[in-house]
This record gives C-alpha cells, structure tokens and sequence, in this order.
C-alpha cells in the first residue's frame, strides 16, 4: 500500500454500510473501553477484536501490515524503555545500574498493545468511511456546516499538499539543494526553502479557495443547505447502536461493578 | 567534447509512473550542443517526463540518459544542475527567499563557489534579466511576470549550459511572452542549449531552430522547425496545428505562396515578392 491521505478503502461490507455517526460512536466508547483497562489479556482481546473488525470488512491484508510497520518503532522503544526506567519485581540479570525486570517488560508490551488496539480501532474506522460520510457524519452529530466544510477541505488537500511538497523539493533540488547531508541542525535549514515555498503556495491556494467557494455563493444568506449525500439510520443501525450501548453497558459493570481487568497479569477480581 | 556534437543523448529511454501508466516508451535521440529546441506535444504526451530525465530529477527504467556524454544514473542533481538547470512551471514552486538577490544567490551558493563570485553572478544576472529595481524587493509579492523572469533567472545564475523551461509563457502577456523569448534568444546566441516544453506554436514557430513532437511517449517527429511545421498531416495526429500565419500561408500557395512560411514578418516578405514587378 503507497501513501494516499485518503485511507478509504471501497468495499461492500456490514461495517462500510454501517451508519457514519454509530462509527463514531462506537470508536469514542471503544476508546474508552481500552483505557479502562490495564491487563494486559483484555487488551490483547482488544486487539484481536479489533482485527476481526477489519477483517470482517473485506479490508485487505495489506492495510494492516501497513499499520503494523507503522507502529513497530513504538512497539520496540515502549517496552525497552521500559526496562530501562521503570524496573519492578524479581530481577534476572544486572549490568551496573540496569536491572533487568520482565515485569517491567510485561508492563511496557501492555501499555503498547493498548496504543495497538486504538490504533486499529480508529483505522477500522477510516478504512471503512469515506471521507465526505465522515464529515456528514460530524455535521449530522451537531458539527455546523462550515466547521464540517474546513474539515472536509483539510483532508481533501492532504494529498494536494504531499503532491506539491514533491514538486517544490524537485524545483529546488534542481538548483543543486542538497538535500540530508550535515549535522541535524544543517539538515533541518536544507529543509527550510523548500517549507518557505510551500507555505506561499498554499497561502495563494487558500486565498484562490476561498474567492472561488464565495463565487460559488458559499455562506449565501438565508439559503438552506441541500445535500447530495444524506445519511439516514436504517433500521438495522439502530439494532447496532443499543447493542453497543448494551456492550458498553456491561463493559463499565465489569470494571467498576466487578472491579475486574486491573491487575497486569490477573484478569480477575 | 565535440563543439558541435550532441550534449544530450537518449537510447531507448523507457519510464513508467506505475504498471499502468507508461510514460516513455523507447525514446532514442540526440540533442545538439547550443539548439534551441521547443518540445511539443498533447498533455501526458510525456514532454516533461522526458526533461526531467537531463536533470537526474528522474532516472530511466531502461535504456541511458546521457548528458555531456556522461550517464546521468552516475551523477547527483546537484552535479547535473551545474551543466543542467531546469526551470519549474509555477514559479510559486521555486521562490522562497525575502528578496530578488537573495533568491538569484540561492544557486550559485549551492555549488560551493566563493562569496565574490556569488555576488558578481548574482549582479550580472540581475542586470540582464532587466531586474535590478527589484533586487531588495520579496519575490514572492511581485506580478506573476515577473516572479516568472525572476525563476529563469535565478537557475541562469548558476550558468549552466543547457537552460530546460517548461512551459515559461503559459499564463503571460503577448508583450511578457515576447520579453522572455528574446531574453532567451539572447542566451541562445551566447551558446547556451535551451530547451522549450510550449503549447504555443506561434513561440515555437517564431524562435526555436529544431523541433521534438512527443505523442504517446514517443518521438512523433523530430527535425528543424520548419520542416516539422510542414508536415501538417502527421502533426494532425497528436492535434497539432501549425501556427495560424502558416495556415493562412499554406491556402495562399495557389496563388505562388512558397511552402514553409512561418512568421507574419516571412509572410510578408513572400507576399511583397510575389507583388513585385518582374
């Protein structure tokens, strides 16, 4: 999978046809769900649901070794920090003032497989929505429509600006810019004339945008707004939105009622 | 290297975008040390594909690019654009610094030349371009025109041989368009191989020695001007028009109008000649 800011992957599934707004609804709570917990089981549940999820989706493969390569980096540097700062429990091997723990290992994988499981949760999300159901579905949740619109064009100019990041360094490569030689410092001032050229371009493309949305009488007073693409529960969104509520429902019970998934190895109360 | 040999050379150059989208398709040339080619061709004809290969900005999938008779897959951008330079379409793309000199210095300062001869190119530079009155001025705030010039003149400043411009008239004044091209005219007599990637027919017919139509990739013709503008019938194939006074030249020859006028000023002179008493 090559870079494309727009994640969206076009499938005919359960979860693409899904409601936008019961998506969001169910992200947030399944956030929070993930936070409540710290063993390191019900997070690897998490995890696993959350492939299912995407799975089930018809999304391929692919995209998610693409988010795992992603989030490697931060899957080493958590747990081998870690052991480095934070050691707990028996103590297996020393050399001078490291000690190293497996605790504090188990520790580190739990509090990363958690970044994990939001991690593809959130991109269960935006596989399976398009951007501009994305945004309807803000509005529809109470976002106005111009806060909706800046949002939509942000996204719809990502890959623009990727595009034209492309073309400035190759502009000023061509009069012998040499890129990713030096200290960081030096690097980081390479970088500069290619930042400086970017930000007048978009500057002029902001200012073109914004004569050409009014040219097109965006913001016309007193009009009402009709959509091209509604979004509307069916009745099967209801029937997943109370399921999700039940889900989270028991979710809290078994937390604060049980008091259950505290304990790092345990999953029990 | 030979005075009058080629300084570019392509051999069987393919480059392909993805799978699907070939972009060059076995393109074998040769270019010759001081032409002054325009490059014609419909949009995704491959026209600046095939340039950005003389600058290393692209590398061929197959086949070799060679520039002064070394292959460029053997040498950085940054060295090429010392016998190379390229000028980028949207000015918008390439300034960035505070003011006119600033920006013209940008180059010469990449190829590690010393501070006096920085400044004494940046000075000729701005002389020539007719841009001293606005060397202490922000580039990025001047007229589309002259943010135009200004982009020429900053990759002239670091005096490469060969000048590749694309597409520099789009968006600009007959008056600028004819400022700009006699500018280049002037660099052309100096010696310098510039290479013009145009829509404009009446440019490319009024001031390029030689000719390269793409289409599909390919090379359609290729061939001094003249001789490509004639060949109306194979033109047509990639939608290509001559210029107008050509046209009007070519319905003339019924009535003795030679073949090959290109220019309103030839036209005229053939018409006076055949008006003249015997």
């Amino acid at each position: 999978m090559s870079f494309n800011a727009d994640l969206y992957v076009e499938r005919d599934s359960w979860v693409h046809r899904m409601d936008p707004r019961i998506k969001v609804i169910f992200v947030v709570l399944g956030i929070v769900t993930i936070l409540l917990f710290k063993n390191i089981f019900v997070v690897l549940l998490a995890l696993v649901l959350t492939h299912l999820l995407i799975l089930s989706a018809r999304i391929p493969r692919e995209n998610i070794v693409w988010v795992w390569k992603r989030m490697i980096p931060i899957n080493i540097l958590i747990p081998v920090l870690f052991v480095i700062f934070y050691p707990e429990g028996p103590v297996v091997f020393q050399f001078l003032f490291l000690k190293i723990t497996p605790l504090a290992a188990v520790r580190g994988l739990a509090l990363v497989l958690r970044l994990d499981a939001i991690a593809f949760l959130v991109f269960s999300w935006i596989f399976t929505t398009d951007q501009t159901k994305i945004v309807r579905s803000f509005v529809k949740l109470g976002l106005p429509y111009n806060g909706g619109l800046v949002l939509a064009l942000s996204l719809r100019y990502i890959p623009t600006f990727y595009g034209l990041y492309g073309t400035v360094s190759e502009a000023q490569k061509a009069r012998a810019l040499d890129l990713g030689k030096g200290s960081f410092v030096q690097r980081l001032r390479q970088y500069l004339p290619i930042l400086v050229a970017m930000i007048i371009s978009a500057l002029r493309t902001a200012d073109k945008l914004g004569q050409a949305l009014e040219s097109r009488a965006l913001g016309y007073s007193g009009a009402r707004r009709t959509y091209y693409h509604d979004i509307a529960f069916r009745p099967v969104d209801y029937a997943y939105l109370s399921l999700i509520l039940v889900a989270f429902v028991a979710v809290l019970y078994v937390r604060f009622g049980l008091d259950a998934g505290l304990d790092l190895i345990n999953p029990l109360p | 290297m030979d005075e009058n040999g080629p300084c570019i050379t392509t051999e069987d150059v393919w480059y392909r975008y993805s799978d699907e989208i070939v972009a060059l398709r076995g393109i074998s040339l040769e270019i010759p040390q001081g032409t002054f080619l325009a490059i014609l061709g419909q949009n995704g004809s491959g026209k600046t594909t095939l340039v950005k290969h003389f600058n290393g900005l692209l590398r061929p999938a197959e086949g070799h690019v060679l520039v002064d008779g070394q292959d460029t897959s053997q040498r950085s951008i940054g060295q090429l654009a010392k016998s190379v330079g390229y000028v980028f379409q949207n000015p918008d793309h390439q300034i960035f610094c505070a003011t006119t000199r600033e920006e013209l210095a940008f180059g010469p300062q990449n190829l590690d030349l010393l501070p006096e001869e920085v400044e004494q190119r940046t000075n000729e530079t701005l002389e020539l371009f007719g841009l001293a009155e606005h060397a202490e001025k922000p580039p990025a705030l001047l007229g589309f025109g002259l943010r135009r010039k200004i982009t020429i003149a900053a990759v002239y400043a670091m005096r490469p041989k060969i000048l590749i411009l694309d597409e520099p008239t789009t968006g600009l004044d007959w008056q600028s368009t004819l400022d700009l091209m006699l500018l280049l005219q002037n660099l052309h007599r100096q010696g310098h191989t510039i290479l013009l990637v145009t829509h404009d027919m009446k440019v490319a017919a009024a001031f390029t020695e030689r000719t390269l139509v793409l289409r599909d990739g390919q090379v359609l013709l290729h061939d001094d001007t003249r001789s490509v503008f004639c060949q109306s019938e194979t033109l047509r194939q990639t939608q290509i028009e001559p210029p107008q006074i050509m046209q009007l030249a070519n319905r003339l020859r019924p009535l003795g109008m030679p073949e090959g006028v290109l220019t309103v000023q030839e036209c005229f002179d053939a018409y006076s000649r055949l008006r003249a008493p015997a």
